[in-house]
């Protein structure tokens, strides 16, 4: 589904991905975890190509996406992102949020769009806050949003990054529950968290990524439990003695 | 009436004021001045609304990733933003024409020759408005768009353009007002416009009372747009 062969990413002279190799299967949901600056984002946004790899080949569908003469606004409707910010288009309503993209993008009849963002909507658990603007919603109800947007365009993979740590801890709760739903749904996910219990609880490979390398890769409870290698285990220590 | 009449003959009576404000003068060349207010409306709306998609198109180039896109939007803003209004549009209505004679073939050429030169004028500035009001919206928003599948210019066009209207609409009017003030230029090619008017009607009057009464006529257009901008500058200020 995703294949990330030796993938290279520099900032300037700065080698943030040092040679990541990945293989996404469908349905499986990937967390991954690691230091601040480890590159994890840039991973995710060089899989919808946000940055441009700069040597390497990331396969979406067998597609090549680093092949300029593959269509990218096709194969990013492909994978659905969501960011740690929202991001959500404050001039639109949730509805018109969720809608824009399958109206303007795919074509789909404005109708047909409604009718299926507000079956998103309601999946997501805001049934009834349809005509809200983004700014009248809670974090947690915007992020939810935001994951309903990307589900709109029917992508086969969700990426997610870092999608609670902007939240107050007890809007938290509601956003992994939706993604929790969604793994079980089926739905191949990569996600950058720092939720244990959610990794433990849907993941099905978890992933410690430190200077731009793949450092380990295990279970997710192997991995949390029996780090192996040694900046894992000083990671993993680090982030359950806060 | 009688009344009125007697103090606007006492006032014509004093010689300052009646060379520079005779109410006599003033009420019988107001109709004039009016046509003459009416033309000069017409050529600034025209060039503001051509000159909107103008610039904006400016803009979205100027942001481009394309090298050439960038270079032609500089070269455009630079030269209208850095040569005199007057100048350009001599060149459009006298120089352009004797290069290519066609173009005093169009009927009311002078008339369309000047909207142009107002319009490309007008759009540079304009260019300058928006390309800071689209740098203004967070670089997120322009990654969700493309992340949903939008091209560049979809997400441009559907996403982050209409973001900026609540912040580009003050400057754009204040460009509006100057635009309005700008088209008495046009009396340098005989348009009769606000301007022109009054100084024809200065000249038949044998006074210069016309062109206060222009002033006054330009006064009124431009005061309540000026206190429209400082009230859209204070609501989006609360609201930011
Ligand atoms: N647009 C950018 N320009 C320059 N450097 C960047 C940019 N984005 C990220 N970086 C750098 O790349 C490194 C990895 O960043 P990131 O992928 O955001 O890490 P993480 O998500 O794991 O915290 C950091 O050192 C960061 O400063
Ligand atoms: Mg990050």
């Amino acid at each position: 589904m995703i294949e990330l062969v030796d993938v290279h990413k520099y900032f300037g002279h700065n080698e943030v991905l040092k040679g990541i190799d990945l293989k996404v299967k469908q349905g499986e949901v990937i967390v991954v975890i690691g230091p601040s600056g480890s590159g994890k984002s840039t991973m995710l946004r060089c899989i919808n190509k946000l940055e441009d790899v700069t040597k390497g080949h990331i396969y979406i569908d067998g597609q090549d996406i680093t092949d300029p003469k593959n269509d990218i606004n096709a194969l990013r409707q492909k994978v659905g992102m969501v960011f740690q910010s929202f991001n959500l288009f404050p001039h639109l309503t949730a509805l018109q949020n969720v809608t824009i993209a399958p109206v303007r993008v795919q074509k789909v009849d404005r109708r047909q769009a409604e009718d299926k963002g507000r079956e998103l909507l309601a999946r997501v658990g805001l049934a009834g806050k349809e005509d809200f603007f983004p700014s009248k919603l809670s974090g947690g109800q915007q992020q939810r949003v935001a994951i309903a947007r990307a589900l709109a365009m029917e992508p086969e993979v969700m990426l997610f990054d870092e999608v609670t740590s902007a939240l107050d801890p007890e809007l938290v709760k509601e956003v992994l529950d939706v993604m929790k739903n969604l793994a079980l749904g089926g739905m191949t996910m990569v996600c950058v968290t720092h939720e244990m219990g959610f990794g433990r609880e849907v993941g099905t490979r978890a992933i410690f990524m430190d200077e731009g390398v793949i450092m380990e890769e295990n279970i997710p409870s192997e991995l949390f439990a029996h780090p192996r290698n040694k900046r894992t285990q000083a990671f993993l220590g680090k982030v359950l003695a806060q | 009436m009688s009344f009125l009449t007697s103090i606007s003959n006492w006032l014509d009576s004093i010689p300052v004021i009646h060379q520079f404000a005779s109410p006599k003068i003033l009420a019988s060349v107001f109709p004039f001045l009016l046509e003459g207010a009416k033309l000069t409306i017409l050529f600034a709306v025209l060039g503001e609304l051509f000159g909107i998609p103008l610039g904006l198109l400016a803009a979205v180039f100027k942001l481009s990733k394309l090298k050439v896109l960038r270079a032609l939007s500089t070269i455009y803003v630079d030269f209208f933003r850095g040569t005199p209004l007057l100048v350009q549009l001599y060149i459009g209505l006298f120089a352009l024409p004797i290069a290519f004679p066609v173009i005093q073939k169009v009927p009311d050429f002078t008339f369309y020759g000047g909207v142009a030169v107002l319009a490309v004028n007008s759009g540079a500035y304009v260019a300058e408005i928006f390309r800071a009001g689209i740098e203004s919206i967070h670089k997120g928003q322009m990654e969700a768009a493309r992340s949903l599948g939008f091209s560049y210019l979809k997400a441009m066009w559907y996403v982050i353009i209409p973001q900026t209207f609540r912040r580009v609409l003050p400057p754009l009017t204040n460009e509006f007002i100057a635009l309005l003030k700008d088209t008495a230029l046009l009396s340098a090619l005989a348009i009769t416009e606000l301007a022109m008017k009054a100084r024809y009607l200065s000249s038949w009057k044998a006074n210069v009372s016309p062109f206060m009464g222009a002033a006054l006529i330009y006064l009124a257009m431009t005061i309540p747009l000026t206190r429209l901008v400082a009230y859209m500058e204070k609501r989006l200020a609360i609201s930011d």
